[in-house]
């Protein structure tokens, strides 16, 4: 069954209007928990990265056997890891994560 | 006028400055590339950089810039009048707020995703970003006082708010546990917290918990404990200190964040019903309620105080008190924070900057509107400006809002048995809410500070309670009022701060920057003058007045000592602007000639 173009329009529109509210709720309410959440598992992550391949921003961490069997499932990570953890950061970067 | 005449004035004030004034800015001054890629795709790392919908981040800026400031500001300075409120929001909004919170998120976002503080260490000096730190520190020192007072000393201790506050928390663990414990559909967990949400507020309205409480608040007229505390403000003030030391110690995820979440639609629930029981009511501005008082904001000139017990206190001079009084709602340092290290990070096009940053101000603005409207026909309406004037001076400022959205949700249909409990719980949790986030932070703050040089401030449990311990000082002494002033005062002068970083900034670029400079030479001269009043009349009122009580006199004493130290670091900032200032005109001189 087929609706006039004026009702098809009026249905996208308004298809729309809560499309655009419920994005609006959603960035209010659990966007910050799920930023919090990625932010915990990117942390641990790192931490990770940096206890197995320390060396490659300079800890004398000799790199075993075993962490070079790892080295392919880190290698995509490892150019954002390296961003994150040389970034100079102080109280003001963490203004958006303690206040909210 | 009709109050719905007002809020008309303010979606013109918004259809003009964000589709006229700000649009321009944005197409001439800043000309954002869609095309260009921002910080959140180009540094993308699931941590500080992460792209999101405009939408969604409109939603984020605007949950993160409003709390209880462009609530409870508005309220306060409608002792100078309403007219002279209405005037500051509009305008103030108009022509710095959104220009801050836009302009902070396309600086951040053309200067990869770095903090103010690093961005006030290259543009203006090393020592700026110390300064910015320690007015960071200040400024969430003030806010536990100004908002810990709130709570306190004026909603909770209303017999029928302390068990709707209390249970909404215990609701907000649960929500906490269904979500991330029992792995339960959110739409599900949604539906039956806010359900008991309601059940909690409604159960403190019943007549034996309100006897209750009242028994342990002391009776209805609650007996002093030391100086002018009395038995209600020292145990719900202890109450509020002691959530916010759970807020700060546990898990973001098993306190703060599923609290917040249930405490969002509470208060969502509570602007909408508001909105649209104005809407219905249409109501005329009472003519009783001036428009403009005097130029003290002395309520005792403008209407009969003969019969209250207490005098409430004349705020001073309209400039500069007003344009510190209403801080959120105008302009505000804190909203440049949060667009730096928050927006900037995860905006996905520069096209989106406008919309994010100036949109989400603009609607702020509505929302304190809409606050100031609770006091001039929710209260005015039903007990006339005396009824106003004798709530100011029982020092029920907060009590102002929860009387206003009581009376505007009665219209449509909420009895205001519950609506009044009500207004005042949505008011406790926005307080509480920021407050135990706060904690964490100064806890951060003070580990950073001092945590080489004392070890033990890198406890988070010792970290916790000396910064509960500094807010509690500020609690149980001094005024309100003068604590409001100063946190406006702290957070007007990082607003200025962000101005002047933006100006030093569009400069480097050779793009046009008086429509910075000018709200910058406006906020900083205005904030001094605000603070330098404020330390006079606190010490003044110490030396002239004889048998003021012990915590009054230490919270004036501390008040005025800490206006002091902004002025001097207001002032060792002007100084470094400067010659910044002078920099960078000497390098575009420079730039030229070579050309």
């Amino acid at each position: 069954m087929s609706f006039p173009p004026f009702i098809t329009r009026l249905g996208r529109g308004v298809k729309s209007t809560f499309r655009t509210l419920a994005e609006i709720i959603y960035g209010a309410t659990i966007h910050e928990m799920v930023r919090d959440l990625r932010k915990e598992r990117a942390h641990l992550e790192h931490l990770f990265i940096l206890i197995v391949f320390g060396d490659i921003l300079g800890i004398p961490i000799l790199p075993p056997y075993y962490t070079l069997h790892l080295l392919p499932y880190i290698a995509p990570n490892i150019t954002g890891w390296k961003r994150s953890l040389l970034r100079e950061r102080d109280l003001t970067d963490l203004c958006d994560q303690e206040i909210g | 006028m009709n109050a719905v005449v007002t809020l008309l004035i303010g979606l013109v004030a918004i259809a003009v400055g964000y589709g006229v004034y700000a649009k321009s800015i944005n197409k001439n001054v800043m000309n954002p590339d869609e095309k260009k890629a921002t910080p959140a795709k180009m540094y993308m790392d699931g941590v500080d950089f992460t792209p999101a919908n405009r939408n969604v981040l409109f939603g984020y800026q605007f949950k993160s810039i409003a709390a209880l400031g462009p609530i409870t500001g508005p309220i306060v300075a409608v002792q100078w009048g309403w007219l002279p409120a209405l005037l500051w929001i509009i305008f103030g909004t108009f022509f710095i707020g959104w220009v801050q919170d836009f302009s902070t998120i396309m600086m951040g976002v053309r200067e990869e995703g770095q903090s103010l503080g690093a961005l006030s260490y290259r543009f203006v000096s090393p020592r700026a970003r110390t300064i910015l730190l320690t007015f960071i520190y200040f400024y969430l020192l003030l806010i536990m006082g100004a908002f810990g007072k709130i709570v306190g000393y004026d909603l909770m201790t209303n017999p029928a708010v302390p068990l709707g506050v209390l249970l909404v928390i215990g609701v907000g663990l649960l929500a906490g546990q269904m979500t991330y414990k029992w792995k339960m559909d959110i739409i599900l967990t949604s539906a039956i917290t806010v359900i008991l949400a309601f059940v909690g507020i409604w159960l403190g309205t019943l007549p034996g918990v309100k006897n209750l409480f009242l028994a342990i608040n002391g009776g209805e007229t609650s007996p002093v404990v030391f100086g002018s505390v009395t038995q209600a403000q020292f145990i719900w003030s202890l109450v509020t200190l002691v959530i916010c030391y759970f807020g700060a110690i546990l898990p973001i995820w098993r306190w703060a964040q599923p609290i917040n979440y249930v405490a969002f639609w509470i208060v969502f629930l509570g602007i909408a019903a508001g909105t649209v029981g104005l809407l219905v009511w249409r109501p005329s501005i009472p003519a009783d309620f001036p428009a403009f008082t005097n130029w003290n904001g002395n309520l005792c000139a403008a209407s009969d105080c003969s019969g209250l017990e207490k005098t409430p206190l004349a705020l001073g001079a309209l400039w500069p008190l007003l344009f510190v009084t209403i801080a959120c709602g105008a302009i505000s340092g804190w909203h440049s924070l949060v667009s730096s290290s928050g927006t900037a990070r995860q905006l996905e096009s520069e096209a989106d900057a406008l919309y994010v940053g100036g949109g989400a101000m603009f609607l702020e603005m509505f929302l304190a509107v809409l606050s100031l409207l609770t006091a001039v026909v929710g209260v005015g309406a039903t007990t006339g400006f005396a009824g106003y004037v004798g709530m100011i001076a029982a020092g029920k400022n907060a009590g102002v809002f929860a009387v206003g959205l009581s009376e505007m949700m009665s219209r449509i249909g909420v009895p205001t048995s519950f609506g009044l409990p009500y207004g005042s719980v949505f008011l406790t949790l926005m307080a509480l809410t920021i407050m135990y986030l706060v904690v964490r932070f100064m806890r951060v703050a003070s580990a950073e500070f001092m945590g080489d040089k004392v070890p033990l401030f890198k406890n988070a449990t010792f970290g916790s309670i000396v910064a509960l311990l500094l807010s509690a000082v500020l609690i149980y002494t001094g005024f309100w009022a003068r604590i409001w002033v100063l946190f406006g005062g702290a957070n007007q002068l990082m607003a200025a701060l962000t101005l002047l970083l933006i100006t030093l900034w569009l400069m480097s670029k050779g793009k046009s920057y008086m429509w910075t400079l000018i709200p910058f030479v406006f906020m900083y001269i205005t904030t001094i003058g605000a603070l330098l009043l404020t330390a006079y009349n606190t010490i003044h009122q110490v030396m002239t007045t004889p048998g003021l009580a012990i915590d009054l006199v230490v919270g004036n004493w501390l008040a005025g000592l800490i206006a002091i130290y902004l002025v001097i670091s207001a002032l060792i900032l002007g100084w470094d602007s400067l010659q910044a200032f002078q920099r960078q005109r000497a390098a575009s001189v420079e730039a030229k000639a070579k050309v």
